[in-house]
């Protein structure tokens, strides 16, 4: 869909050439696509001899933030550069829709353009040849930094390696023939099992199903001929259900691929990159951000230079040991969204018009707080977002009368029907024991006889009677608690705080399945990212993930202090990439401390308490980083790790609610 | 003596209703301080605590879980290897005494000791002080008719606020606990069992 008027139909013509492998042919063939294409300003002296077009990267999931561009191999003398330039925004009419959106495709057309690299700084490629889908390249440097996958939209992935093999010394892994070293001179299968990163049971499982260059030509360009022309959505949508092989073994080789979970070093050059590059005070901001988590990193890793990371790893020979590097994926933070930039989201009459777009710019930046009380409304769903300033007003005054109905009901419970009604005493007694343990340090409800602390526990009394069949549980105070500090209306709140129980309510059902299918997923999303901890958890005995509950049953509200976890809300109440954001978060954090858990030999008590203790430790921005990178990388695998009706997901319709059962219980 | 100089880890669980004053009893026992503050406790937790028994050097572990049977079904991962169980419940709320049944038995069910009849138990009625115990509604008397009815489980009345008898409370738990843990263990069966301490031959334990 991207670039449509540069969808030629060279791909058969390129496999034609490819195939003969000769190098005059290639040559000459690049030679007019490149004379054909013009504007190539290369300095006098330089070569160009490999061009492809619609070569592109995919930072997100989503098919209209995909950056397709130019890659070259540029011979300069005796030396070879390879660069990745992505088009001007001009020919992308998706991302005109506002403003904000082309200033971030555009920093991120910035942040991935490979400018002359020379090809000795390359350490390897690997092939990707999905059964669907486009072809692709892993580009990883000898630095341990690796490029974003290349997709070649137009072919061209054995006409690059036959190129490059005419000028660089390329051989292929002996333990993976997909996996091409450039430049090695050491025995290739000890390179490719000591720092090629592989993991070794991923190769030897896939060697079965990777067709060889000869034998499967074929094959390669029915697929990739099949796929070129189709949609996005083929991609992301349709392809589920349709994998012939096993799609496990599949993600785990594209994750490790995806993942070019980078070092310091790398994100030092792209933030320099960047500083470079654009020099608004946006973006200058932004940098100075970005820097300061690194310094933490770095005491945490102990690392200072990409260089050492081999040297560095110290808990397990598995390759995805680079875990323990940041990753790169995840965009920079941005700015929260102050009022300004909020009203041009709005029309005349109230509408929001694009919210899409307003809920990525929430998901990438948050909220200012003074918008919240606005903003949160519709991220809770509460408020349509094509409604009306008007309708708003009117839907307030109605819910506003339901509340106090629904009030009335317990309200007028008299001491002697109360005697003879145990279940409204005891649910009673159970908010009110909680209420008065919820955020009493925060200055909004701390003190005696705090009003706040009582409209906590009419509004909670309120929903008990709303939904009576789920009642009252421990946990939802803390959910309620936000809520009422922003919006600080009860009714509002009320609502606010039923429109987020459509989704997290099972999460405090009776048999507890909202909880066990949330802890179930991740550790499926757990096995699927990160599978040595998925191992280590297995053998001892961790795989209930009981360590991480509090994380999921009160959207991790324990662990961060009020300001982040109300960001960390906002964030995940986008459902931008994901409705179960949350548990790519959990893994980011488990990621983020796998060297010292399974260094240490955690067993389940001390990883509990290691998990309890991190609250208040945890960095956000970073943490939402890495969540979003993995949500990336593991794409439509992740999404199917995730039974349907999930919490944060709507409950399934067809579903009994809250199944009746346990009479004492309140 | 020289068999025993080792380190003992014992697990210890502590169950009963929301707000009872689990979590204050953990922590006026290991901390020694008592907040009004104290969150509801979600999930798990638990601290250790070091004390000399005898000669040896013992670790308690002390598990503080959310109080709300809707959570109960946790159990299963946090009571396994347990090495006593304390219920709590609190003098002034009738219904906190009463489902002690129900703790008590899924405890055992969820734990699954090896000799549930013989495993041992501690009961703590709290929150003595409130109120000077005008508004207590279970009697001691009653409380210790449940524990004998129960294999005669030692009995304390506690206030974690006050700091009241929680010391002797959770001393008789690591004792018992260990007698538990010698009784399982036949090269530890003779060592005695010598009772230092005078403060409560009449409080419960029997140890």
């Amino acid at each position: 869909m991207q670039e449509p008027e540069l969808h030629d139909l060279s791909d058969d013509s390129d496999y034609a050439a490819s195939q003969l492998q000769q190098q005059q042919e290639l040559k000459s063939m690049s030679r007019t696509d490149s004379g054909k294409k013009g504007g190539d300003n290369e300095p006098d002296g330089a070569e160009i001899v490999f061009v492809k077009d619609n070569v592109t990267i995919h930072p997100t999931q989503f098919a209209s933030e995909r950056i397709s561009g130019r890659l070259r191999l540029i011979k300069h003398g005796a030396l070879l550069f390879m660069t990745w330039i992505p088009y001007k925004e001009k020919t992308d009419c998706t991302a005109q829709s506002s403003s904000s959106n082309t200033k971030l495709s555009e920093r991120d057309r910035n942040l991935y353009t490979i400018r002359a690299v020379p090809v000795t700084d390359i350490r390897s490629i690997r092939r990707h040849t999905p059964t669907f889908g486009w072809q692709y390249l892993i580009i990883v440097l000898s630095s341990g930094l690796a490029f974003p996958p290349l997709y070649f939209y137009n072919g061209g992935v054995r006409e690059f390696l036959a190129t490059l093999k005419q000028h660089v010394f390329l051989v292929r892994s002996a333990d993976d023939a997909n996996v091409f070293l450039v430049n090695d001179f050491q025995d290739p299968l000890q390179r490719s099992l000591s720092s090629l990163e592989l993991p070794r049971a991923v190769s030897i499982s896939n060697s079965s199903s990777t067709p060889t260059l000869a034998s499967s030509a074929a094959q390669n360009d029915n697929s990739e001929r099949t796929d070129d022309g189709s949609s996005s959505i083929s991609q992301y949508g349709g392809r589920h259900g349709q994998k012939v092989h096993d799609p496990a073994r599949d993600l785990s080789i594209q994750v490790l691929e995806k993942f070019s979970l980078v070092t310091k070093f790398a994100r030092e050059t792209t933030t320099h990159l960047l500083r470079e590059i654009q020099n608004d005070g946006f973006l200058a901001n932004d940098t100075k951000k970005q820097s300061q988590p690194l310094t933490n990193d770095n005491h945490e890793t102990g690392l200072d230079d990409a260089q050492t990371v081999p040297n560095e790893i110290s808990v397990t020979p598995d390759p995805l040991e680079f875990d323990k590097l940041t990753l790169v994926w995840g965009q920079p933070r941005q700015p929260p969204l102050g009022s300004e930039e909020w009203a041009t989201f709005l029309d005349a009459e109230g509408r929001i018009l694009d919210s899409k777009s307003l809920r990525k710019r929430i998901f990438y930046g948050g909220l200012e707080h003074q918008i919240r009380n606005e903003v949160w409304k519709f991220l809770l769903g509460y408020h349509e977002y094509d409604s009306t300033y008007a309708e708003r007003e009117y839907l307030a005054s109605v819910k506003k009368a339901d509340y106090e109905t629904l009030k009335s009901q317990w309200q007028s419970i008299s001491p002697a029907q109360a005697r003879r009604f145990t279940k409204f005493r005891e649910r009673k007694g159970l908010i009110e024991k909680d209420v008065v343990r919820t955020d009493r340090s925060a200055s909004f409800y701390d003190g005696d006889d705090n009003p706040n602390v009582t409209l906590l526990r009419n509004i909670l009394l309120t929903y008990s009677f709303y939904n009576f069949d789920l009642g009252y549980c421990q946990g939802m105070s803390d959910l309620l608690s936000p809520i009422l500090f922003v919006m600080k209306d009860e009714s509002e709140s009320f609502w606010c705080f039923v429109s987020l129980m459509e989704r997290l309510g099972p999460n405090f059902n009776r048999d507890q399945n909202g909880m066990h299918s949330q802890l179930f997923a991740l550790s499926k999303l757990v096995e699927l990212l990160d599978s040595p901890l998925h191992n280590y958890f297995r053998q001892n005995d961790c795989l209930n993930y009981f360590f991480c509950f509090r994380w999921v049953l009160i959207q991790f509200k324990r662990e961060f202090d009020y300001e982040k976890m109300m960001r960390l809300w906002e964030v995940l109440w986008t459902h931008y990439l994901s409705e179960h954001f949350h548990l790519y978060v959990c893994v980011a954090i488990l990621k983020k401390h796998r060297a010292k858990i399974m260094g240490e030999q955690m067993d389940f008590d001390t990883l509990l308490k290691f998990i309890n203790e991190l609250s208040g430790h945890i960095d956000l921005d970073v943490t939402l980083r890495d969540a979003e990178a993995l949500c990336v990388c593991a794409g439509e695998n992740g999404a199917a790790c995730i039974p349907p009706g999930t919490p944060a997901s709507l409950p399934i319709e067809t579903e009994l609610l809250y199944p009746l059962q346990d009479e004492n219980d309140v | 003596m020289s068999i025993s100089r080792r380190r003992t880890l014992l697990k210890v669980v502590i169950l009963g209703d929301s707000g009872v004053g689990k979590t204050s009893l953990m922590n006026q026992y290991v901390h020694n301080k008592f907040s009004q503050q104290y969150k509801a406790t979600i999930g798990a937790d638990f601290v250790t605590k070091e004390i000399q028994m005898e000669d040896r050097l013992v670790t308690l572990q002390i598990w503080d879980t959310a109080g709300q049977e809707r959570f109960q079904s946790l159990g299963v991962a946090f009571y396994r290897g347990a090495d006593c169980c304390v219920l709590v419940y609190d003098v002034n709320v009738l219904k906190s005494f009463d489902t002690l049944d129900n703790w008590h038995d899924e405890f055992l069910k969820q734990a699954n000791p090896v000799d549930p009849s013989s495993f041992p138990f501690i009961l703590l009625g709290n929150k003595v002080d409130i109120d000077g115990g005008n508004s207590r509604v279970v009697s001691e008397k009653k409380a210790k008719e449940w524990c004998l009815s129960r294999g005669n489980i030692p009995y304390f009345e506690t206030s974690a606020k006050e700091a009241y008898n929680v010391d002797a409370a959770f001393l008789c738990v690591a004792k018992t606990a260990l007698a538990n843990e010698h009784d399982q263990d036949i090269y530890f069966q003779n060592i005695p069992e010598a009772v230092s301490e005078t403060e409560q031959r009449g409080g419960g334990c029997a140890c």
